[in-house]
């Protein structure tokens, strides 16, 4: 007797994206963390003197903040197999875009730093924030709306 | 700087410590964060117990302040504590002054003096007899000293859109104060404040800086209230008259002879009468930095350590900044192989002629050895500092043969006997203690040779003043056979006389090579002896004039 075929669950396009460019970013994100642990190792003044104490701060931020939020787009993707979320093309677009800006312009805002303030690619932060907040907002509203 | 007394800016061991000085015992204790130190004649019973509020100093001498019960008036704890060496010694060996003097900064001294200088914003607020009512801003040297009121740049900077806008623009913030946007002598000002000897104007200008703090901000070009004191130049003269009628031995206790600073802590006088100075462009920030922001600077500790200089500038780059032209003839200028200790401009044009914090610092007066400085004025000469073993003769030939110097009228001695060691036995006890700190430099013992420079120290050993003492005995550690050599330089005259007989004892039998000849210029025999003919004229030459160097 043959046994009966498990339902198929689909995965929407937009997780499906959010889902890949989670496991991407993640590849990228925690290679750059061994990028950083080789400038440690290897004592590079561009990066630990200090003077350059802001840089060594965005650099963190930046691995920090990529690393999780990709961890946040597999979560998102994931999250559809439960069939109590449908991801927006906004959420995934806004999720994908701020797991973009954020570390990057933390990223950017330590390659050229200004005394204690970081570079201008630091302005990108709000941007990937804001669109952070929508997508995590948008998610919870949903969510909530479903019984 | 001053800091709060607490575990963290204490030397580890200050709340279990008992000590004994000028007949009166201490012994200090621990309650929580807390230290307390008890007193007591010897063989009396300790009295109340006086809690160590602040302590000032913080790289090479800790110097520890007492409650007095008194408001705010701090009494001195007798004892300081020596970073490098990680010892008590009584403070008054700390410093190099008179044997017999038996007081110095005690009750209200840090109020009335040490303040003015180791806080931000102080004001002493004398009120009566001992008693002061002190107040200050930051016991740290912080922010507004060298930057002046930051009020307002505090209040603007908030917002980041006026910083990117500057960092983008002008890079620079009129609401502040910055010594780096300064023209030298303002910029060199801001740090001569504090790094230079100083007098108050008038007694309404001392009173106004006592209740009410230093007038003086970071970009003005003159002290305000107080004036630098230049011995020799034209300004402030009637200041200078009444100083010289009041206390007489202000300039001697500061300053060479020809108006030069010996003590360490006052560079801006060495600065200001350096010819780079004239420029207009040399200041300190010239070869030092305080927010270790340069390429290439390493960690804060090392820089603490190494004059908190910019990275690289503990080198001839800090002089070819400007004197671009004296690469390429640096050996047709120095005279001397390019990699000889020899070609170091730091060497020849600020050899370590000031003194304090119990060792030779360098003169930040950059000027050029002559044999003139020695015999005019007393002062170690560049050449005879790194070549111990020559004499002033020999010198003046070279000085005259490489840069047409006049070769002046020279005794007997100074044509025979090596300079170094004519100011170890007769000079004075500033001189004697550049010598015997110099005495254990690497550079001049790799060029002079070092197996005639024992007897020399262990005899040190027993100088009158303890910071001579503490200087042979450093140097002579530094010597093959004395690395470990024990020797308590504040002991009693007995103990002292013993420790340097045992050491001499040691290098007789156990270090000393016998085969080593010695040059005639060094006055030892060949078996060792300092010429006892020599050492005995010399000796009783020696100067006895009391040196009081005033940091």
């Amino acid at each position: 007797m043959s046994r009966p075929s498990k339902p198929t669950r689909h995965i929407g396009e937009p997780a499906a994206r959010n889902l890949r460019f989670g496991w991407w970013s993640l590849l990228v994100f925690l290679s750059m963390g061994a990028v950083l642990e080789t400038l440690q190792g290897f004592k590079i003044g561009w990066y630990l003197d200090v003077g350059n104490e802001t840089r060594r701060l965005m650099f963190t931020l930046a691995h920090a903040h990529g690393t999780l939020l990709a961890a946040v787009n597999i979560i998102a993707g994931l999250s559809v197999r439960t069939e109590r979320l449908t991801l927006r093309p906004s959420v995934s677009f806004a999720l994908i875009w701020a797991a973009i800006l954020l570390p990057a312009g933390f990223f950017l805002g330590g390659v050229i730093t200004y005394d204690g303030d970081p570079g201008l690619g630091v302005w990108l932060v709000p941007i990937g924030a804001a669109l952070l907040f929508y997508s995590i907002a948008r998610i919870a509203l949903d969510l909530s709306k479903r019984k | 700087m001053t800091q709060v007394a607490t575990p963290d800016s204490l030397p580890a061991d200050t709340g279990n410590i008992e000590l004994a000085f000028n007949g009166r015992e201490y012994k200090t204790e621990r309650r929580g964060d807390k230290f307390f130190v008890r007193a007591r004649s010897q063989g009396g019973s300790y009295g109340k117990p006086q809690q160590i509020v602040i302590t000032t100093g913080s790289h090479n001498l800790q110097i520890l302040w007492l409650e007095t019960g008194e408001g705010r008036t701090l009494q001195q704890f007798p004892f300081a504590y020596i970073v490098p060496e990680k010892m008590w010694a009584p403070t008054l060996a700390t410093f190099l002054i008179p044997p017999n003097v038996k007081e110095y900064y005690s009750t209200g001294a840090w109020n009335g003096g040490c303040m003015d200088c180791h806080v931000t914003q102080g004001q002493s607020r004398f009120l009566a007899g001992t008693k002061w009512d002190t107040h200050v801003a930051e016991f740290g040297i912080a922010c507004e000293a060298c930057h002046s009121e930051g009020r307002k740049h505090i209040e603007l900077n908030r917002n980041p859109i006026r910083r990117f806008r500057i960092h983008l623009t002008t890079k620079s913030d009129p609401t502040v104060a910055n010594p780096a946007d300064m023209k030298g002598p303002e910029s060199g000002l801001a740090c001569g404040q504090c790094h230079s000897i100083w007098a108050f104007n008038n007694m309404t200008d001392k009173i106004d800086f006592n209740r009410h703090g230093v007038d003086f901000r970071p970009g003005a070009d003159d002290l305000s209230q107080r004036f630098v004191v230049q011995p020799n130049t034209a300004d402030h003269v009637e200041q200078k008259d009444f100083i010289r009628r009041t206390e007489p031995d202000f300039f001697q206790n500061r300053f060479w002879d020809d108006g030069m600073i010996r003590v360490t802590g006052r560079e801006f006088n060495g600065v200001q009468a350096s010819p780079c100075f004239r420029s207009g462009e040399f200041s300190c920030i010239s070869c030092h930095e305080m927010h270790l922001d340069s390429p290439g600077q390493t960690d804060a500790k090392t820089w603490a350590r190494t004059g908190q200089l910019r990275p690289k500038m503990d080198s001839d780059a800090a002089c070819l900044q400007c004197h671009k032209d004296m690469s390429p003839r640096l050996v047709a200028h120095t005279h001397h192989a390019a990699d000889s200790s020899g070609s170091r401009c730091y060497n020849c044009h600020m050899p370590r002629t000031t003194y304090g914090l119990l060792h030779a610092m360098r003169s930040h007066q950059v000027s050029s050895p002559t044999v003139h400085e020695s015999i005019a004025y007393g002062r170690p000469n560049a050449c005879n500092l790194c070549h111990l073993d020559q004499t002033l003769a020999w010198t003046a030939q070279y000085l005259h043969a490489w840069y047409k110097q006049p070769v002046p009228e020279l005794s007997q001695d100074d044509r025979t006997i090596a300079a170094a060691v004519q100011w170890i036995l007769k000079g004075d006890a500033g001189q004697r203690a550049l010598i015997t700190w110099g005495m254990g430099w690497e550079s001049a013992q790799k060029i002079a040779g070092s197996d005639w420079l024992y007897p020399y120290l262990i005899y040190s050993m027993v100088d009158p003043y303890p910071a001579v003492r503490f200087d042979a005995w450093k140097s002579l550690r530094t010597l093959p056979g004395f690395v470990d050599f024990p020797f308590k330089y504040t002991d009693d005259d007995h103990s002292l006389r013993e420790t340097a007989e045992r050491a001499y004892e040691k290098w007789q039998r156990e270090v000393r090579n016998v085969n080593t000849v010695y040059p005639p210029e060094t006055a030892i025999d060949s078996d060792g002896r300092v010429k006892q003919d020599v050492f005995q004229r010399l000796r009783s030459e020696r100067d006895d004039k009391p040196i009081f160097l005033a940091e």
